[in-house]
């Protein structure tokens, strides 16, 4: 049986349980498409067949037989298709996993309109409806609008004189950027981990059948989640693997467990962590160290950062007895929330012959994986070599050492082989980290002046087996002095644990107080911006506040009860974020062939930090983008931070523009070049010439005198964000479609436009997720993830994405070399609370519980 | 490995006995296979060129093949006049990418897509287990019309619900056909379908299409589009002198079948508009008696049966 693949004829096997996508990847080498869902949802797999896009992860591969198909490697056999240009122009892309399949889908589709209705701009919804099959976890889908709409209009089809806004757009567009998952070296092994079935039990006793294995239990061989990982085999081939898999017996002696949060804090409840050890090792789920707290059974706190925390108590009281109208009261809840990256979690090991290890990873901290390594399998740290040169996706999920890294690494010492190890999706859904749910008491009293009475928070964290709840206490960082008591418990579960999330708990938080806040507003009869400019003394936040006042939307907006069908609300959140730097940051800067290289460590999971480094140097040094080439994602190169703590661009754009400043002064020395930009001629003077930037300190030093554990410092300043969203709401239906949004982010001076803006919309479009579609759902009896799917987990699509406009406020950043910090988490984690109020705007009905799914809005509206 | 069949007495005769699966889109054999819940030997059903494609016989009818893709139904200019219910279904499938490979037979033999039946750590009644978890467990998505089952996954297909709508027949090789709704048992916990293993559907015969028929199709879901349905309805109308003559209302992802609902056609007939809707479905809710978390599929269930109908009587 043969096909045609991109032009040539290929064999295929007979293998019946070989999809389309298997064939392409590891059959024929064409790593350009992905599998990311497998199960035919998210679309990164799409291949034409016979010029028609199919999903090939569900596609058996005999029935390609006899058909043509082109990958997205084909689509480019005469230069790029238009559509690959027009993605690169665009940036319609961030971690550029999905690229490649939306890329052949949306090649058809242009082909398809321009032939239909020539060169023209195709409608916004007859976009959505071709792209419907595809899903970006970053959420570039505003890029993928204006690129798609571009190419239909035939502005593409020749190379364009500027160079992409993002460095690597060109290597993602075409398919040819390498994810770990598209690594596989000669012999590589294929190793698989085998996974708790039961909530809480000791294993007594496993049997791995022969196969090579590595346990991965903890000392007390106690399973405390379905899905925990309790040991990892390797065999020469995927299928072997997962038949060893399926060969290993486990021996577990059964546990009652605690599965629900709400019932877990009763002293029946099972003790997910009763001896003291158990406690101290228990996995956190924030950044940068857990605070102390004492335990009750499952619950641990209270944790509290109060300021006059008795006399916001006594007030609150107060009004509670007397029935002051201006009391807002309520009880919050947020979902769990999953990363689910499309690259999945991926790790391939090998050790070579003179004791080094070699770790290719999809991970946000390349530095921190490469010294945890070294710390654990007591090597020298310049023998530990870790490579991302690509990430797809992290958003918090992917820091330091993890399980799939153990394994591989363990693994390949054993087999003496290179061993690989992928998550599925299922494991993706349960046990790669989520942002835990929470339960949040809110009390919330205006004063008769006007002004901030007092505050009370208590959440609740739901972070499965997890600890680290920090959402009230960061509420001390908003709103000026008012009095406030604010306090976090966690209550731990036998559920997965959770991971850092793109602002951990400021979504939560966020969730809560902005909605309260809203409802003071509208108690207090006065419009939502200005309420928040008198309460919040940041001077950043309060030219959002102006900017946020003035736009259209919010001036012309409609008060009062709306009627009919679909109803329009329009609904405002503000957001407020620590600024952190990592002042080891380094960029080596070497002449090479004429061009000028930029070395770093530096992972780029997608926000950009390639384009960071190159736009600086480019810009410094005054050359052409093809004059630049930045290497990065490899422990080799100049120390670099985690991709994580929205810390990246604050630390590697001052060192970036430190070491062109070098190379210019040794540029200057050597008399070469002048005033204007570097020449080639002066960069021929300066080939092989190296030199390395740091990161300066910022003027007036740092809030922290020293480096926190993770190597960081937390800066002076805080960045904020307003965001402005438009929602119309199906009441009959119960849909909530976000129409337009505006965000306002104040967070300094950008370093790279159009990246930044584009993972600004991303912030928008995750925080639509999480306020309308996205929970994890658990069987209540068994504790097992039953989202485990991207159909069951359901993300935003391109159709779901408004129109979003980004507004950046660039100043009040002085003392930061560069004047511009990082924007990843405050871009975010106020959307959602945007979205509740403006439901409230158009329904009346205000949501409490995340997501506002269409049974809740149902429900809430018909209850009104 | 088998050479797999070319034509429709090859394919039945591979099937013969039941012991290996038909595979045609393999957009659910191929999911079901990586959860264990299938497994090889298959009877691809690619080259079969005799099960693709719309015959239109001379009264009118037509007769659409079972490897015919879900996209060639929804694309079909001739399926669009004469069946626009059925096409306007077709077009709302899954995503692009999935209906131009997923076929009208592979739709109406799918399997449920309750999580407890797809994940392998769950034994449920469709896998010889004796109980239903989703029952005593998370049934957001599940039941709320009861068809005396204990299983409480909704029947996934689309197509078959459009089809009950419009009296289609089932053709299977070597056996009487059978009408739609014969291939579906709602007290049965056990199947999603009734078909006996070895058997083959060959397509599906369309009456012939009634003229001047107005028809919309409508699902309820959280995202606006690429989402199973947490309830859908088609409704077909044909009106004279501005008023319903005759009207086919079917609803989906409520019940272990597709449903007809006969009192609200019947409760159309002499509507002249989209005010109409309302009273026509105003009963829809006592059809339902609600899992304690599907209570919002009663009311949802009658304002989606509202909204076809208020498109249809547009």
């Amino acid at each position: 049986m043969d096909t045609t693949v991109n032009g040539t004829t290929a064999h295929l096997g007979p293998d019946p349980e070989t999809t389309a996508a298997e064939f392409v990847r590891d059959g024929l080498g064409l790593t350009g498409t992905k599998t990311a869902c497998n199960a035919g949802v998210c679309g990164s797999c799409t291949l034409l067949v016979d010029g028609t896009p199919a999903a090939s992860c569900l596609l058996p591969a005999t029935a390609l037989e006899g058909r043509t198909v082109t990958t997205v490697e084909g689509l480019a056999a005469r230069g790029p298709h238009p559509v690959q240009r027009a993605f690169a122009a665009h940036d319609a892309m961030q971690c550029g996993y999905c690229t490649p399949g939306f890329v052949v889908e949306a090649a058809a589709f242009v082909d398809r309109h321009r032939a239909a209705h020539g060169d023209t701009e195709p409608a916004r919804e007859e976009i959505a409806d071709a792209m419907a099959g595809h899903l970006c976890r970053c959420g570039a889908y505003p890029g993928i609008y204006a690129a798609i709409a571009a190419a239909c209009a035939g502005k593409h089809d020749r190379d364009g004189d500027a160079a992409p806004p993002r460095a690597e757009a060109a290597e993602k567009a075409a398919g040819r950027a390498r994810y770990t998952t598209d690594i596989r070296p000669e012999g590589c092994w294929e190793a698989v981990i085998v996974r708790s079935t039961r909530a809480h039990a000791v294993v007594a006793a496993v049997d791995a059948g022969g196969a090579p294995h590595v346990d991965l239990l903890g000392a007390d061989r106690t399973v405390r989640y379905v899905g925990q990982p309790v040991l990892a085999v390797a065999a020469p081939t995927p299928a072997k693997a997962r038949a060893a898999a399926a060969q290993v017996a486990v021996d577990y002696r059964d546990l009652p467990a605690a599965l629900d949060p709400a019932t877990a804090h009763r002293p029946d409840a099972p003790v997910v962590y009763p001896a003291r050890a158990e406690r101290r090792a228990a996995p956190a789920h924030a950044e940068g160290g857990v605070p102390p707290a004492r335990w009750r059974g499952n619950v641990r706190g209270p944790f509290s950062l109060n300021w006059r925390g008795a006399t916001a108590v006594d007030r609150i009281r107060k009004a509670a007895r007397t029935g002051d109208p201006l009391l807002v009261t309520g009880v919050f809840s947020t979902s769990v929330q999953a990363h689910t990256p499309l690259e999945p979690h991926a790790c391939v090991a090998r050790w070579d012959d003179s004791g080094h290890l070699h770790i290719h990873a999809s991970t946000q901290t390349v530095m921190a994986l490469a010294a945890a390594a070294a710390d654990r399998w007591g090597l020298p740290r310049e023998h530990v070599h870790v490579t991302a040169e690509h990430v797809g996706g992290g958003f918090g999920a992917k820091a330091g050492l993890r399980v799939e890294n153990v394994a591989a690494v363990e693994l390949a010492r054993i087999t003496g082989a290179p061993v690989r190890l992928v998550f599925d999706r299922a494991a993706e859904l349960t046990d790669a980290g989520h942002r835990p749910g929470a339960r949040i008491e809110v009390g919330l009293l205006a004063g008769a002046d006007g002004g901030l009475a007092a505050l009370t928070m208590d959440a609740y964290s739901d972070g499965g087996a997890s600890i680290g709840g920090t959402v009230a206490i960061m509420g001390r960082l908003v709103y000026g002095h008012a009095p406030r008591r604010l306090r976090d418990f966690d209550v731990v579960t036998h559920r997965p644990p959770g991971a850092p999330f793109r602002g951990p708990n400021g979504a939560q938080l966020l969730w809560a107080l902005e909605q309260s806040v809203d409802e003071a507003a509208h108690r207090l009869g006065e419009d939502p911006i200005a309420l928040r400019r008198r309460w919040d003394g940041n001077p950043k936040r309060r030219a959002l506040y102006d900017w946020a006042a003035a736009l259209p939307v919010w001036r012309e907006r409609s008060t009062g009860a709306a009627s009919g069908r679909f109803r329009r609300g329009v609904g405002v959140a503000a957001a407020n974020w620590i600024y952190l730097l990592d002042s080891s940051t380094a960029v080596d800067l070497v002449v090479e062939d004429g061009a000028v290289v930029a070395e770093t460590a530096v992972q780029d999971i997608g926000t950009g930090a390639r384009s960071v480094v190159a736009e600086v140097v480019r810009g410094e040094l005054g050359l052409p983008a093809g004059r630049v080439r930045v290497r990065a994602g490899s422990s080799d190169l100049a120390y670099a931070p985690s991709s994580n703590g929205s810390r990246t661009t604050a630390s590697v754009g001052p060192a970036a523009r430190d070491a062109a400043e070098k190379l210019r002064e040794e540029a200057r020395r050597r008399r070469a070049g002048g005033s204007g930009g570097l020449d080639a001629a002066a960069l021929a003077a300066l080939e092989g010439v190296r030199v390395r930037g740091g990161r300066r300190r910022d003027r007036r030093g740092y809030a922290t005198p020293f480096p926190l554990p993770d190597g960081g410092a937390l800066g002076r300043g805080f960045t904020g964000a307003v965001h402005v969203m438009e929602v119309e709401v199906d009441t009959l239906l119960g849909r909530v479609r976000p129409t337009r949004c505006w965000a306002g982010i104040a967070a300094g001076r950008m370093y790279a436009d159009r990246p930044a803006r584009n993972q600004c919309e991303g912030g928008v479009v995750q925080g639509i997720g999480y306020a309308l579609y996205e929970q994890r759902r658990d069987d209540p009896h068994t504790g097992a993830v039953l989202t485990s799917d991207l159909e069951e987990y359901r993300i935003p699509g391109i159709g779901d994405t408004p129109e979003i406009t980004v507004h950046f406020h660039e100043e009040g950043w002085d003392h930061v070399p560069g004047g511009g910090v990082g924007i990843g988490e405050v871009s975010t984690i106020g959307v959602a609370a945007a979205v509740g109020n403006a439901v409230y705007d158009a329904t009346g009905w205000r949501p409490h519980d995340l997501p506002i799914r269409p049974d809740r809005l149902l429900e809430g509206i018909g209850a009104k | 490995m088998t050479t797999p069949p070319v034509d429709v007495p090859a394919a039945a005769a591979a099937l013969r006995g039941g012991a290996a699966e038909a595979r045609a889109g393999g957009t659910d054999v191929m999911a079901r296979l990586r959860e264990g819940l299938a497994a090889p030997p298959f009877t691809d059903l690619h080259r079969v060129i005799g099960l693709r494609g719309v015959q239109w016989l001379p009264d009118g009818s037509a007769r659409i093949g079972a490897m015919t893709t879900v996209a060639e139904v929804a694309a079909d200019e001739r399926l669009r006049a004469a069946y626009p219910a059925l096409a306007a279904t077709a077009a709302a499938v899954a995503t692009p990418q999935i209906r131009a490979v997923a076929t009208v037979g592979g739709n109406l033999l799918q399997r449920n897509r309750c999580p407890y039946f797809r994940s392998a750590a769950f034994d449920c009644l469709q896998k010889g287990g004796d109980t239903c978890p989703s029952r005593t467990g998370d049934h957001l998505h599940g039941t709320v019309v009861d068809q005396g089952a204990a299983c409480v996954a909704p029947h996934p297909s689309s197509l078959a619900m459009a089809l009950l709508a419009y009296d289609a027949g089932v053709e299977v090789e070597g056996a009487a056909a059978l009408p739609v709704d014969g291939l579906y048992d709602g007290s049965d916990s056990t199947r999603d379908h009734v078909l006996e293993p070895g058997r083959l559907v060959t397509g599906v015969a369309l009456p012939a299409p009634t003229g001047g028929e107005s028809a919309a199709y409508r699902r309820a879901t959280s995202r606006s589009r690429g989402e199973w349905p947490l309830v859908e309805a088609v409704a077909r109308v044909v009106r004279s002198g501005g008023a319903v003559t005759a009207a086919a209302v079917a609803a989906g992802a409520v019940a272990r079948t597709p449903l007809r609902l006969t009192a609200v056609e019947e409760a159309l007939i002499g509507a002249t508009g989209p005010e109409d809707a309302a009273a026509a479905v105003a009963g829809v809710p006592d059809l339902c008696s609600p899992l304690p978390q599907t209570g919002y599929k009663a009311a949802l269930l009658r304002d989606t049966v509202r909204d076809a109908l208020e498109r249809a009587l547009a």
